[in-house]
């Protein structure tokens, strides 16, 4: 079917709203900081070209370092801990037992609340001196162990990282519906085989919601990635940049007038997202051969 | 043997299931009872009832971080911001979805892409942009900002929508001589309704929750949201902490009911894309 005048001019004017606001906010702001990487430049006067120097200057902070590796580290457990966590839970929902829609809806809470709540939330709980965490530990006896558990350097990346990897629901429900768009005949087929309900998950449902679950990795250390409320709120990278993550360095690199690392510091984020969206998909579908 | 391991499984189940509910609701609820503490209840024993509720907290939060004109602030912003957003997400999805043209699938595919684009990273274009054309520590920043941020998603699960119903629909209107644009607004957009309320919660929840650009881009009193106004009591060398957990109490509860009133859509949307093979 040839399309006609008056739809070629509105799929023009349809699709314009949309394609200026992508390309005033992804396109340009993306293409922006690759190039305005290589200019050593404060915000407020011209910038200078610079070459790779913001590069040069990022790569020997020791920050930056410790920044990216702890976003490493936050994209790692997730995709290690939370999503298999969250899979054993789809696993077990699917089967609906007794409330699993009250389960459900409870699982996906943390996902609809503010980020910004559920960290102040948990800075409450780990605080030091009128925590829950605390609290609970002289309840049981374990005063002990008590601690501030922000303010030691031993601690605190562990309790900004850990809390979040236990709200599941997000990649839960993504994986049950993978689960449940499974034909029932393979069920059907697995039983006559003498299946139990154990084989039956590892040799049948895993392998058929294998792309739900790559989703759920590939979303799982993007996410990892960009982290920045939890961190800005509970400890602000400290105690001395122990808990840093690449956008709170770039963040406090864009306030103190250093804008050119931070667009490099930018432009090394996007690529670690690239490289690590491209490695996942690469070994999803090399299970496939 | 097999009945006794059938019950070390169930309670394994069960086990689990129940951890994970209190895991995420024991924090809530233990920041409801204490919002409606005293401060120096709280600061004896965390886990004590209050011996009187003391709504007062909620009066406090209001009147100390002036809530009322913040949660004006995230409504207006999150209304204007999602109206805008679906309305050019579904124009364009009209586009990609009901024709065939050179480009399309490439169109798309940038969209898409963008769903994984880290926005943190743009900071500074984005603080560049809008001091650029004056618009910093205005709410329109924000307005515009989050429909655009928003785009991608929002045409990814409209889109789906309207692949899933078939073409004849449209044929018979076709036929009757119907344009472009009156088949748009007479058949495709009626008929994607649920698509659109899809969208339109995760919009509204993102634009509702968004904390980085409003603390980014806004500053004076009366351009702060809700998100902000959490932050207000912990910036403060104040020692109210009961009145920051009502105002916590009252930024979480637009979510979870609009969660518990759109909560198919919410998971049918966000499902529409990862099942596919």
């Amino acid at each position: 079917m040839k399309l006609k005048k008056d739809e070629r001019i509105g799929i023009i004017l349809f699709l314009l709203p949309a394609m200026i606001l992508f390309v005033a906010f992804f396109v340009l702001p993306i293409a922006f900081i690759a190039i305005m990487s290589l200019f050593e430049w404060n915000g407020i006067t011209k910038g200078t070209f610079s070459g790779f120097s913001n590069y040069a200057k990022i790569f020997s902070d020791h920050v930056f370092w410790k920044s990216l590796r702890n976003n490493v580290v936050w994209a790692f457990s997730a995709c290690f801990i939370q999503v298999p966590l969250a899979l054993l839970m789809a696993l077990i929902l699917s089967k609906k037992p007794k409330f699993w829609k009250f389960f459900r809806t409870v699982y996906f809470f943390p996902q609809v609340i503010s980020g910004i709540a559920i960290a102040t939330l948990w800075s409450a709980i780990y605080n030091s001196e009128f925590g829950l965490l605390n609290g609970i530990l002289k309840a049981v006896g374990f005063g002990s162990v008590a601690k501030n558990w922000l303010g030691n350097p031993h601690t605190a990346f562990i309790c900004i990282l850990i809390y979040g990897l236990f709200y599941i629901g997000y990649y839960m429900v993504i994986m049950m519906a993978g689960i449940t768009s499974i034909d029932e005949t393979y069920y059907e087929a697995a039983k006559i085989d003498g299946a139990n309900a154990f084989q039956m998950d590892w040799h049948v449902t895993i392998p058929l919601i294998k792309y739900s679950i790559s989703t759920c990795v590939t979303l799982a250390a993007v996410f990892g990635l960009r982290t920045f409320e939890q961190v800005y709120l509970l400890t602000n990278g400290g105690p001395a940049n122990r808990t840093s993550v690449l956008v709170l360095y770039l963040y406090n690199q864009m306030r103190n007038n250093n804008y050119g690392g931070a667009n490099a510091s930018s432009v090394m984020l996007i690529l670690t997202g690239a490289v690590v969206i491209v490695l996942i998909r690469k070994i999803f579908s090399n299970k496939e051969d | 043997m097999n009945t006794v391991k059938k019950g070390l499984f169930g309670f394994l189940k069960w086990f689990l299931i129940i951890f994970f509910a209190i895991y995420t609701l024991f924090p809530l609820v233990w920041l409801f009872v204490t919002s409606l503490k005293t401060n120096a209840e709280y600061f004896a024993n965390p886990f004590s009832i209050p011996a009187i509720p003391q709504f007062q907290n909620y009066i406090n939060a209001f009147s100390q971080a002036n809530l009322g004109r913040m949660i004006f602030n995230s409504v207006t912003v999150a209304f204007i911001a999602t109206f805008v957003n679906i309305m050019v997400a579904a124009m364009a999805s009209y586009a990609l979805s009901r024709f065939k043209f050179k480009g399309r699938e490439v169109i798309f595919a940038l969209f898409s892409a963008g769903v994984m684009v880290p926005l943190n990273a743009l900071m500074v274009p984005y603080f560049t942009i809008f001091s650029k054309v004056g618009l910093l520590d205005s709410l329109n920043s924000l307005r515009i900002l989050y429909a655009a941020i928003g785009l991608p998603l929002s045409i990814f699960i409209v889109r789906g929508f309207m692949d899933s119903f078939p073409r004849e629909i449209e044929e018979a209107a076709y036929v009757d001589g119907c344009g472009f644009f009156g088949r748009f607004f007479k058949i495709v957009l009626p008929l994607t309704k649920t698509g659109l309320v899809t969208a339109a919660t995760f919009q509204f929840l993102t634009c509702w929750n968004e904390f980085v650009y409003a603390n980014l881009l806004t500053s004076s009193p009366e351009t702060k949201t809700i998100q902000i106004g959490i932050r207000y009591f912990t910036n403060q060398f104040t020692t109210d902490y009961v009145s920051m957990y009502a105002a916590i109490v009252i930024a979480i509860i637009p979510s979870i009911v609009g969660y518990m009133l759109f909560q198919e859509q919410i998971i049918s949307g966000l499902t529409s894309g990862a099942v596919k093979g």
